[in-house]
């Protein structure tokens, strides 16, 4: 920052409240504007399973239908080959969980380690990561599935999880977290002060670091959550899919989507809004409980000078 | 020492300031141990896929070296040309909209809202983030079509009759832009809220007394100490704009057909490996896709002083 | 510790450049990148070891769930995994996609699939060097006996034909009919168009005397069958020698783009798809289409009425003496030649496609002609229209032109992607045409057809 800018800033007084009114106003505009673009199309999916098919096409976009209506799609989707959409909701919550319980166990001490301390090929690491995390997942397919297929994971659980719980993104958060917000010199001073590294990590860095925690605890869940195209290859048995691949399984058999979509099924665009609604609850229950962790005052009072 | 009171840290950084370096040694082993988990992980699901891509990007199905062949015969494909094009207009868009959309608004929730309040809001612009994949592809079929939209109007007024209008081919890579920014836009603004946060109270009132109003300060401060998370949002970003995958996939179906299979790069690549059987074209497509990412993120991280632990 | 990569840019752009030369200078004269796997004809089947007790998974659609359920019911003592998936609707590519993998690892196979007949031209061939195909062929070792073969649809199984074997058994067919509703055509007094040139004055007649009402539409992703299919236009015809005929100049095309381009501006053919959200079903006079429209779109989608649609005879062109009729969707049943129990997953497809038992219920037209002759039977299947559709139907059945070849592409991803965008921009079909052909030629050329154009 330099002074003269600011001088500047303080130089123009007498026009501030105009500018003041002008940039209010701009700030109002582009929040009212996102929370319309963000949140319209949430409530519409929210009123979907209150209309049928037909009302949904008919009816002004907005409006509520009834509440039996929700009842008769509930009963529709619960239908869909004998309540197959608690199975695959099942499912998610086996390969969410477990994978977040190993990604945290990896990527916090990997994290921890590459922002504050040294050792040989670290940068190779942090380099290596980024490549990875670049590489497109149609090339790396084929050589993770043959590699399952090695280690005779195809077809269990570990098939999914494993997978899952390599989770770069999270490493790199931790690493950036601690690299700009934990100084290393409050760490030479607990060694200095005896501790061991073990117990620096543990009793120093993991209390500051419950922020960064709760991040990427809830990114890797809902980025577990809301994978479709792993478990969508990987997978053999239709019992074993996640609720993303039961989403698309639910869509090609909605009429809209697929003309040829047997009748009976009565899954239409309602059952399918419904569904979605199932499917997104977990995260935004996570997302609620996970809010304050996300943001809460990080070590204040500590600068980095 | 069990607690860590924020005072106590101010003045053990300040006393210690000049005598880092002496556990070096020491750091160093346990850093392997700390990282050992992790890199098992990268070595089998990031490595070793990586290292067995970039083998059949230079041989074909014998097993035989083939050189730069693979990358001139899929740079000679039909498709290869316009899947570019579509992800260069799509990157251009996407990566301004995201990164200058989401470090305003974040700016704009620290500094101008009670915390509560910005959490309210937060909280409303993350919603989207729970849609993804298939849910967030067919929320946006009927947001797009004009007979059922509750923005018909909109849609209308900029001379869309009809949905088929609204997939015409110059619209897609808006259409996948709106798509990808509504679902990913919320996560990086509560991760760019957490990073301001994170500025001290001090620099920020420092910089109040010395009469910088909201934008002077968020440009001259707070963008700058958020850098690093700024430079992290773009090379990753980048990243997801160029495996563009499943979206266009799902569009493509629920559009029924009216987007082209391989509008992607990603999604040639896909159709090489699993239509044509032709793994060895799929990796060597992959790798220019590889080879763009990796040019941009190395200008990024040479730029910006990503890796940096501190002066070296 | 300092990596190369990021400490200079300058240092790291010469090493790049230096790389790159390297590279280049020794990379001259390699091996050929082309995939050699796909083109190799199939050598004589041999089934592996089999085992009468062996469990056979099954891969349905939601729709065809039922089907196979009941058959489980009727035959307890079989042991069947039944699994569903998308049943490779809308081109979906899951099934091609999973047998590449398991080709890779050497099991994992499904004994039995429903799928798309688009599904059979990459199933007969092997899909990489020393792998075996995935379809058995049926007709070898009498896995199916040849007269089963012999009471399929005229022509249904010729999707199923590759080397002179057939690799699956056709679940059902969708012949092209012309639907037209009764009541509105009784009203206003028209009579039902027997060839295309009666069809096009009609057009135009109902574009003058009653705007807004629709003798067809074009924009669906298969309309391109229920036309230019019917037309007998040369758009992927496979010749004796195996190369693959594009030719949308042929008379055969162009006669069928200018009745539609006249009708088109006519605006009494819509360029939107019939399955468009919200297409309004009461403004449909007529549609040329296949035989599930009558459920499928006018009863569910459009929900006329019971006792108003009724169907004809495929339109011919006047002079002609062959009729011809087109062809969209239907799917196929193939049993995999990894199969354990061969036997017994071609009895759970034999029982699919051709017992009376399935087929007198099947959501669509039965391909096997007695199992037809039940399904016509059935008052369920008929009760909704205004007249017996069984004589336009099995005529139609027989009339499916079989120049419309099964290729190892879709014939919808040209039409949807390249056409319908031209059409919504307000090109003509006319002008399409060639736009439409390259389309296809690159299409073709990339999955390794030898295309002619003449």
């Amino acid at each position: 920052m330099t002074s003269s800018t600011l001088a500047a800033g303080r130089a123009q007084a007498p026009g501030r409240r105009v500018s003041r009114f002008v940039s209010i106003g701009i700030v109002v505009l582009i929040l009212v504007l996102l929370i319309v673009f963000f949140v319209l199309p949430v409530i519409w999916l929210l009123l979907a399973p209150t209309k049928t098919a037909g009302q949904l096409v008919s009816q002004f976009p907005l409006s509520f239908g009834s509440f039996s209506q929700v009842g008769q799609a509930w009963q529709h989707l619960v239908s869909f080959q004998g309540g197959v959409i608690f199975v695959w909701l099942k499912n998610s919550a086996i390969y969410s969980v477990g994978s977040l319980i190993l990604t945290l166990l990896t990527s916090v001490t990997a994290g921890y380690a590459l922002a504050l301390t040294k050792f040989r090929g670290r940068k190779l690491l942090l380099t290596v990561t980024l490549v990875v995390m670049i590489m497109p997942s149609a090339a790396l397919v084929l050589p993770t599935f043959l590699e399952l297929n090695w280690f005779h994971l195809i077809g269990t659980v570990w098939s999914i999880i494993l997978p899952f719980s390599f989770f770069p993104f999270g490493v790199y958060l931790v690493y950036i977290y601690f690299a700009t917000s934990l100084p290393r010199d409050l760490l030479s001073a607990a060694r200095i002060d005896g501790c061991n590294e073990w117990q620096v990590f543990w009793r120093i860095a993991m209390p500051l670091a419950k922020p960064v925690v709760g991040l990427i605890a809830f990114f890797s869940f809902v980025n577990n959550w809301n994978n479709f195209f792993l478990p969508y290859l990987v997978l053999p048995s239709s019992d074993q899919f996640p609720i993303q691949v039961g989403l698309n399984q639910l869509l090609s058999s909605t009429p809209s989507f697929n003309p040829v979509a047997g009748k009976g099924l009565n899954i239409t665009s309602p059952e399918l809004a419904l569904a979605i609604i199932i499917a997104i609850l977990p995260v935004l229950i996570v997302f609620l409980f996970s809010q304050r962790a996300l943001v809460s005052g990080m070590l204040a009072g500590a600068t980095k000078e | 020492m069990t607690i860590v009171e924020p005072e106590r840290v101010t003045a053990l950084t300040t006393k210690l300031a000049r005598r880092r370096g002496i556990p070096r040694r020491r750091a160093g082993l346990a850093g392997y141990l700390f990282v050992s988990g992790y890199t098992i992980l990268l070595l089998v699901f990031g490595i070793i896929p990586t290292g067995y891509a970039v083998y059949l990007a230079f041989t074909n199905d014998q097993g035989q070296f083939t050189g730069l062949n693979q990358f001139i015969k899929v740079a000679q494909d039909y498709r290869f040309g316009p899947a570019f094009v579509n992800i260069f207009i799509y990157l251009v868009m996407w990566l301004v909209l995201v990164i200058v959309l989401t470090t305003l608004v974040a700016v704009i929730l620290r500094a101008r809202m009670k915390p509560g309040l910005a959490a309210v809001f937060r909280f409303l612009y993350y919603i989207p983030g729970a849609l993804a994949g298939v849910a967030s592809v067919l929320v946006w079929l009927f947001m797009l079509d004009p007979a059922v939209s509750p923005a018909s109007g909109l849609l209308r007024a900029l001379g869309f009759d009809n949905f088929s209008q609204v997939l015409a081919p110059e619209n897609l890579p808006v259409i996948l832009v709106l798509i990808a920014f509504w679902t990913g836009a919320g996560g990086w603004i509560v991760v760019m809220y957490g990073a301001l946060n994170n500025i001290p109270e001090e620099v920020l009132e420092a910089a109040r007394m010395d009469g910088a109003g909201p934008w002077q300060s968020a440009w001259h401060i707070q963008i700058p100490m958020i850098r690093k998370w700024i430079v992290y949002q773009s090379i990753l970003a980048f990243a997801a704009g160029t495996q563009l995958f499943v979206e266009p996939q799902l569009l493509q179906t629920a559009s029924l057909g009216r987007v082209s299979p391989t509008w992607a790069p990603n999604q040639l690549a896909y159709v090489f490996a699993f239509q044509h059987g032709d793994f060895n074209g799929a990796a060597a497509l992959s790798i220019f896709l590889l080879a763009l990412g990796l040019i941009v993120a190395t200008i990024l991280v040479t730029r910006s002083g990503l890796f940096k632990v501190d002066d070296e | 510790m300092k990596s190369p990569l990021l400490t200079s840019r300058r240092k790291a752009t010469g090493a790049l450049a230096l790389v790159t030369v390297g590279l280049l200078a020794a990379l001259t004269g390699c091996a050929s990148a082309a995939s050699t796997g796909g083109s190799t004809s199939a050598t004589a089947f041999k089934p592996v070891t089999q085992s009468a007790s062996s469990e056979i998974t099954v891969w349905a659609d939601s729709t065809r769930l039922p089907a196979v359920q009941a058959y489980q019911k009727s035959h307890p003592n079989v042991k069947m995994n039944i699994v569903t998936y998308d049943g490779s609707a809308d081109g979906s590519t899951y099934l091609q996609t999973k047998v590449q993998l398991f080709d890779r690892t050497g099991k994992g196979w499904p004994d039995l699939v429903f799928a798309s007949p688009t599904d059979v031209t990459w199933a007969s061939q092997p899909t990489s060097k020393g792998a075996v195909p995935f379809a058995a062929p049926l007709d070898s070792g009498k896995l199916v006996p040849q007269a089963t073969l012999d009471n399929f649809a005229k022509g249904s199984l010729s999707a199923c034909q590759f080397n002179g074997n057939t690799y699956c058994l056709r679940n059902d067919i969708a012949q092209v009919v012309l639907w037209y509703n009764k009541t509105l055509m009784d009203q206003w007094g028209y009579t039902v168009p027997t060839t295309w040139e009666q069809y096009e004055a009609l057009g135009q007649k109902v574009a003058t005397e009653h705007p807004g009402y629709l003798v067809g539409a074009v924009g669906d992703t298969n309309s391109q069958e229920s036309y230019f299919w019917s037309s007998q236009c040369p758009a992927q015809q496979l010749q004796k020698d195996g190369s693959l005929q594009v030719n949308l100049q042929a008379k055969d095309c162009t006669r069928m783009a200018s009745l539609l381009d006249t009708l088109i501006s006519a605006k009494s053919v819509s360029t939107q798809g019939f399955f468009t959200q919200g297409f309004d079903g009461s403004k449909v006079l007529m549609a040329n289409g296949p035989s599930w429209y009558g459920q499928y779109l006018f009863n569910s989608a459009f929900k006329t009425p019971a006792g108003q649609i009724a169907a004809a005879n495929p339109l011919t062109w006047a002079g002609e003496s062959t009729a011809a009729t087109g062809n969209v969707g239907g799917g196929v049943w193939m049993v995999s030649s990894h199969s354990k129990n061969l036997k017994a997953a071609t009895a759970v497809a034999t029982w699919l496609t051709t017992s009376d038992a399935n087929l007198t219920n099947a959501p669509t037209y039965p391909a096997y002609s007695p199992g037809a002759k039940s399904w016509l039977a059935n008052p369920a299947n008929k009760d909704y229209f205004a007249t017996d559709i069984s004589g336009p139907f099995q005529k139609a059945a027989d009339e499916v032109w079989t120049g419309w070849s099964n290729t190892k592409f879709s014939d919808a991803t040209a039409w949807s992607s390249v056409v319908l965008p031209g059409l919504t921009a307000g090109k003509s079909l006319t002008d399409l045409l060639p736009a439409w052909q390259t389309a296809i030629v690159n299409e073709a050329k990339s999955v390794g057809y030898t295309v002619t154009t003449k």
